[in-house]
């Protein structure tokens, strides 16, 4: 990774999308911080990130590095934790049912990629997943529903949960501009994540374990009763 | 450029940008003027209109306080200045004041400018030379609109009628 990408592009990234995910235009501005939940679901993420290869914190801090080199590093890290907490800021609702569903959801569906161990380039992909039908939801379905004044969409919504109460549902009102912003935070966030060093060799992360090399290895395949050993 | 040159630069630009970022969400600035205000008091670049702010000094003077309030919004459109946000506190307190009992709205937006003009002070202290007030620090101002805010026993003392305005 070049140094200019480490020293400037990233944490600027990160610090960027900090800034935006919790920007609100109402009425007046507001910046809201991020939840405590935000922050269990982040260190989920950049766990993630680092078991399928898409960050090799080795890259950014390590023995054979300057001082100031690991400094360098450490900040891209956290800038990344950091970023990673307001980009959930972003995804989750304010308030109600919705907020409570999505942060369940999200857990949960981190914690499945965490199991599921997939490569790089799916985390990637996936996160894209999380990230884009997240702000779907919020930003285009929720934001019809709680709607006063309502268009096409409530309507065909109502009709599909006929009989179901919008009360937990609705949320605060903002304006289309807050829209605009979350698009351009995830949109940064997804690109950033994209940008960050990652294991070297393109490797597996199951390579980390010695029982599946083994396995995987033609020879090893052999049994003992095979004629040919 | 050397790596060591690039990499105390890039640290330094995110230092300054983390600490702008948590500078904003502590300040909560709620318009985009706000935002920007706060963005140039950060660097110290930040400026009243002056000529806005005398406008105002001539309204408050002359007891027209919702005018004064209009001026030096338009002279610190962000909030940052301490002097003015000071005027606009203690505009609050004189259209609040009243012999027989004090408008507690009033009093109590007055207690918000008072605090916004100790935070935008330097250390907190802001001292007004001016011969017209009676009150000329954020301390003795504060103090003033929190004791109009009070109930207590002496608010029933018939001579509170001959008390004066500061």
């Amino acid at each position: 990774m070049s140094r200019t990408r480490e020293a400037f592009v990233l944490p600027l990234l990160f610090l960027t999308v900090a800034l935006l995910g919790g920007v609100r235009v109402a009425d007046r501005l507001v910046l809201l911080p991020p939840p405590l939940f935000t922050l269990v679901l982040a260190f989920l993420l950049v766990g993630v990130l680092v078991r399928s290869g898409a960050l090799a914190p080795e890259r950014l801090m390590s023995a054979s590095r300057s001082t100031l080199a690991n400094v360098s590093g450490a900040v891209v890290i956290v800038s990344a934790f950091v970023a990673a907490t307001q980009a959930f800021n972003v995804a989750i609702p304010e308030s109600g049912l919705p907020r409570l569903l999505f942060s369940v959801f999200l857990l949960v569906l981190l914690l499945n990629t965490f199991a599921a161990s997939p490569d790089r380039v799916r985390v990637l992909r996936s996160m894209l997943v999380i990230f884009g039908s997240a702000f779907v939801l919020k930003f285009i379905v929720l934001a019809a529903l709680s709607d006063p004044e309502g268009g096409w969409l409530k309507r065909v919504l109502l009709a599909m949960l006929e009989g179901l109460t919008l009360g937990t549902l609705s949320q605060d009102l903002y304006r289309p501009a807050t829209g605009y912003l979350a698009f351009v935070t995830l949109t940064l966030f997804v690109g950033a994540l994209a940008l960050l060093p990652p294991r070297r060799g393109g490797l597996q992360p199951w390579q980390d374990d010695p029982i599946r090399v083994e396995l995987d290895t033609p020879t090893n395949l052999r049994t003992p009763t095979d004629p040919r050993t | 450029m050397r790596e060591s040159t690039a990499r105390s630069l890039g640290l330094a630009l995110t230092a300054a940008y983390a600490i702008f970022i948590v500078g904003l969400y502590v300040r909560q600035p709620q318009t985009v003027a706000e935002m920007t205000g706060a963005l140039t008091a950060s660097v110290g670049a930040y400026r009243i209109d002056d000529r806005a702010f005398a406008d105002g000094l001539r309204f408050f003077r002359g007891d027209q306080f919702d005018a004064a309030r209009l001026a030096f919004d338009r002279a610190d459109p962000a909030h940052q200045d301490s002097r003015t946000q000071f005027y606009i506190a203690y505009s609050y307190y004189r259209q609040g004041w009243g012999r027989v009992y004090n408008d507690d709205a009033l009093f109590a937006r007055g207690l918000e400018a008072v605090d916004r003009a100790v935070a935008a002070a330097p250390g907190g202290r802001i001292v007004v030379d001016d011969p017209d007030l009676q009150l000329r620090s954020a301390d003795e101002l504060k103090a003033e609109l929190q004791a109009g805010r009070r109930r207590e026993l002496a608010d029933l003392n018939p001579l509170k009628v001959f008390r004066r305005r500061k």
